[in-house]
């Protein structure tokens, strides 16, 4: 399947029936805006790199390294991208919102699923079905990461990025302004085996793409986040079970399936994938499985469990996120979203946005790039984001902080403003200011759940008391 | 407390274990217990010594546990780890599922599952057509019932179930309904508590100041200090609220303290080059 999609074209594949084409362009960023802006600064003091290109490491092979790996090939610049295993098999709820698809490139087989429904379950199971508002083409892409993660690097490699199957040791920083970085990995090749051989690497900038645990982030001593478990059980549930989700994923909420976070069953190519996850009470995680599995129960009973898996996902951007010619990308920067958790999409932007960034400082590979000009990267990225994450955030410290908040959320969910606002901030990434009318009857409306919440929660506490 | 918790039960047509008969009230009453000791870990382990006997004892709490064991018996597992989970055998099994089969046994009586079950509750919603009194609809009563029902699914987490949607929305009970439920007794309470505030303050400031009720009105540090003592008694209720309060600022920043750090890191790089 990999194989078949490298020989793919990748253009023109996007979603394109006639009755659609006028609101793809709309909606879909035209190229210039994330062309290299005209004006360079920096570059100007950097000495020239004389006789080859600058050449850049890119630790990590997921979204984010493959992304980051494609940009500076097309760059003009050498790249290296070392990942450790190439057939590896994330963990990973694996949804990509639909702005992705445009914006990478992405042909359509790379999409097991399109879930155009979603089903928010409260505390007390009450349910209520989001996506009416959705537009036929609308939908959140759910992706197998082996799939995507392979594609992008072949992609980066087809552009000229050259991929190296290693797994990253660590780094030497250079002891002069000028000096390049050394890297030690060990190299998995057909001559090596299955030990491996210890290889050395010079390079003039790092990015580090390697996921949260990051080995780079490590050596740069970047700083530690709070981070959550996800624990995800994926079962395959018999066909009939199976058309019930063929193209909707649910959402449970409540103190029994997570006390920070909401369990989730989403559908994957033939099966579905059950699971949960918490940042404060990760001893308890297995416990918290079983409650989202009791929750689902009546529609996966039947299944087997064929896999297990659990990953750290981060909560917060690492206290440092580039030291030197060294920058961090993606789970490793930290920039996975509260609330929904997403960090495919930001993964692979922030790639790009930093290659970019280098590709603009170096002039296409000429000159020697310095840590301001990574900290453009930074810049953009922060300008262009931080409402989204401080929108994401602020719902998350409201709404899920006890079941009562929950059952308001779960409410408001109901309405149609709340759910055309949600799914166009999620699916185009922008926070759209919506009608302020609107916005103030709704932070009426909230406050009235919030309230109506609690005050049944405080009759709950009278009933034992 | 439990007296109160008995008549309640067993005035109200819920199915909480008010239809077991009457010479299992006995363990009715540490049924009872056991569920509001649910939260604390440490006393479930107490518990756990009296349900084994139940669950070998009635037919329907059997019914019940194989139909879980059927679940676990045809999944097969990857990792060693969840097959201990799952396994329903009678040494030491994980608390959640011991709870499954601890509360069943007393369900047992009246239902197979134990789900939340009530006249009242009909399609997935409180039926209002039941909840008359006088010609009106008692919205209060609707409030209760739905404080239970959430009250049992907090303990007894069910599965949702695509034939038997729950769709009931809290906004179906009118505002005037809340408010005269809840603002208004609190706002009774907060108003005795600044009309005693005041009127001692007043006498209070009169004796040092000279200034009566009519000439403290229109000064300035006087107005000030109204307003504090009508913030305070508003926000602050317990000694904890204090603490609260300072928390929930902090937690309001946190979040852009956190991605503001990587500039902090800038600005100390910079001045140390210099």
């Amino acid at each position: 399947m990999a194989s078949s999609m490298a020989f793919k074209p990748f253009t023109g594949l996007r979603q394109s029936t006639p009755s659609t084409t006028t609101e793809t362009t709309i909606f879909i960023k035209p190229p210039t805006s994330i062309k290299i802006s005209p004006k360079i600064k920096a570059g100007l003091t950097s000495p020239k790199v004389t006789g080859r290109n600058l050449r850049v490491a890119v630790i990590g092979g997921g979204p984010a390294g493959g992304a980051a790996a494609e940009t500076l090939a097309k760059g003009g610049i050498e790249t290296f991208l070392i990942e450790r295993k190439l057939n590896n098999c994330k963990p990973c709820g694996g949804a990509i919102p639909l702005c992705m698809v445009g914006e990478f490139d992405l042909p359509v087989d790379i999409i097991d699923r399109r879930v155009t429904k979603m089903k928010m379950i409260s505390p007390s199971n009450v349910a209520v079905d989001i996506g009416q508002t959705l537009k036929p083409h609308e939908y959140i892409g759910m992706v197998r990461r082996e799939v995507l993660d392979a594609y992008l690097r072949d992609r980066a490699a087809d552009s000229g990025a050259t991929v190296i199957n290693g797994l990253f040791l660590k780094m030497e920083s250079p002891l002069v302004g000028d000096a390049p970085y050394k890297l030690h990995y060990t190299a998995y090749d057909s001559k090596t085996g299955a030990s491996g051989e210890k290889r050395t690497l010079e390079v003039d900038a790092v990015i580090g793409a390697d996921g949260a645990n990051s080995r780079v982030a490590k050596s740069i001593s970047a700083g530690d986040y709070e981070y959550a478990i996800a624990f995800q059980e994926r079962i395959r549930i018999p066909d009939t079970k199976m058309n019930y989700y063929e193209n909707l994923a649910e959402m449970y909420v409540g103190d029994d399936v997570s006390p920070d976070f909401y369990g989730w069953v989403f559908p994957k190519s033939d099966h579905v994938a059950v699971g949960t996850g918490t940042v404060t009470h990760k001893s308890d995680i297995k416990k918290f499985q079983l409650a989202t599995r009791t929750r689902a129960m009546d529609k996966i009973e039947g299944g087997k469990i064929i896999r297990v898996e659990a990953h750290p996902i981060p909560e917060h951007p690492r206290p440092r996120r580039v030291l030197g010619r060294v920058a961090l990308v993606g789970d490793a920067a930290g920039y996975v979203t509260k609330c929904s958790g997403e960090g495919i999409y930001f993964a692979a932007k922030s790639g790009r946005m930093c290659a970019e960034a280098i590709v603009e400082g170096s002039e296409n590979g000429k000159r020697l790039v310095d840590e301001a000009d990574l900290r453009k990267y930074l810049e953009k990225w922060d300008k262009k984001y931080w409402p989204t994450y401080k929108v994401l955030d602020v719902l998350q410290k409201v709404f899920y902080r006890s079941n009562p908040a929950r059952e308001a959320f779960v409410e408001m969910c109901a309405d149609e403003y709340v759910q055309k606002m949600t799914f166009d901030s999620y699916l185009y990434k922008t926070v759209v200011p919506g009608n302020p009318l609107d916005d103030l009857k709704l932070a009426v409306r909230t406050v009235g759940s919030l309230v109506r919440a609690y005050g049944i929660r405080r009759e709950m506490a009278k009933i034992d008391a | 407390m439990k007296m109160a918790l008995l008549s309640s039960s067993s005035s109200t047509p819920t199915q909480l274990p008010t239809l077991s008969p009457p010479c299992c009230k006995s363990h009715h009453l540490t049924h009872k217990t056991y569920l509001v000791n649910l939260p604390l870990t440490k006393s479930r382990n107490t518990h756990l010594s009296i349900f084994p006997v139940k669950v070998s004892a009635s037919d329907n709490g059997a019914g019940v546990v194989t139909s879980t064991a059927a679940v676990t018996e045809s999944e097969e597992k990857v990792l060693e780890t969840p097959s201990e989970d799952k396994a329903s055998s009678n040494s030491s099994p994980p608390k959640s599922e011991k709870n499954e089969e601890d509360v069943t046994p007393v369900k047992a009586a009246e239902e197979m599952v134990n789900k939340f079950q009530n006249s009242k509750w009909v399609n997935g919603s409180w039926d209002l057509k039941q909840f008359q009194k006088n010609g009106a609809t008692d919205w209060d009563a609707v409030i209760d019932a739905e404080a239970r029902r959430r009250k049992w699914l907090e303990t007894n987490p069910e599965s949702t179930n695509n034939d038997e949607p729950v769709n009931f929305d809290t906004s179906i009970i009118p505002w005037w309904a809340w408010i005269k439920r809840f603002h208004l007794p609190e706002a009774e309470l907060l108003n005795g508590r600044a009309a005693m505030i005041g009127f001692f303050m007043a006498y209070f400031v009169d004796s040092l100041t000279g200034l009566g009720v009519v000439d403290q009105t229109n000064n300035f540090i006087c107005k000030t200090l109204l307003f504090v003592a009508v913030l305070g008694v508003l926000f602050i209720r317990k000694n904890e609220d204090l603490d609260n309060l300072k928390r929930l600022l902090e937690e309001t920043t946190l979040y852009d303290k956190q991605w503001q750090a990587t500039w902090q890191d800038e600005n100390n790089t910079k001045s140390k080059k210099d």
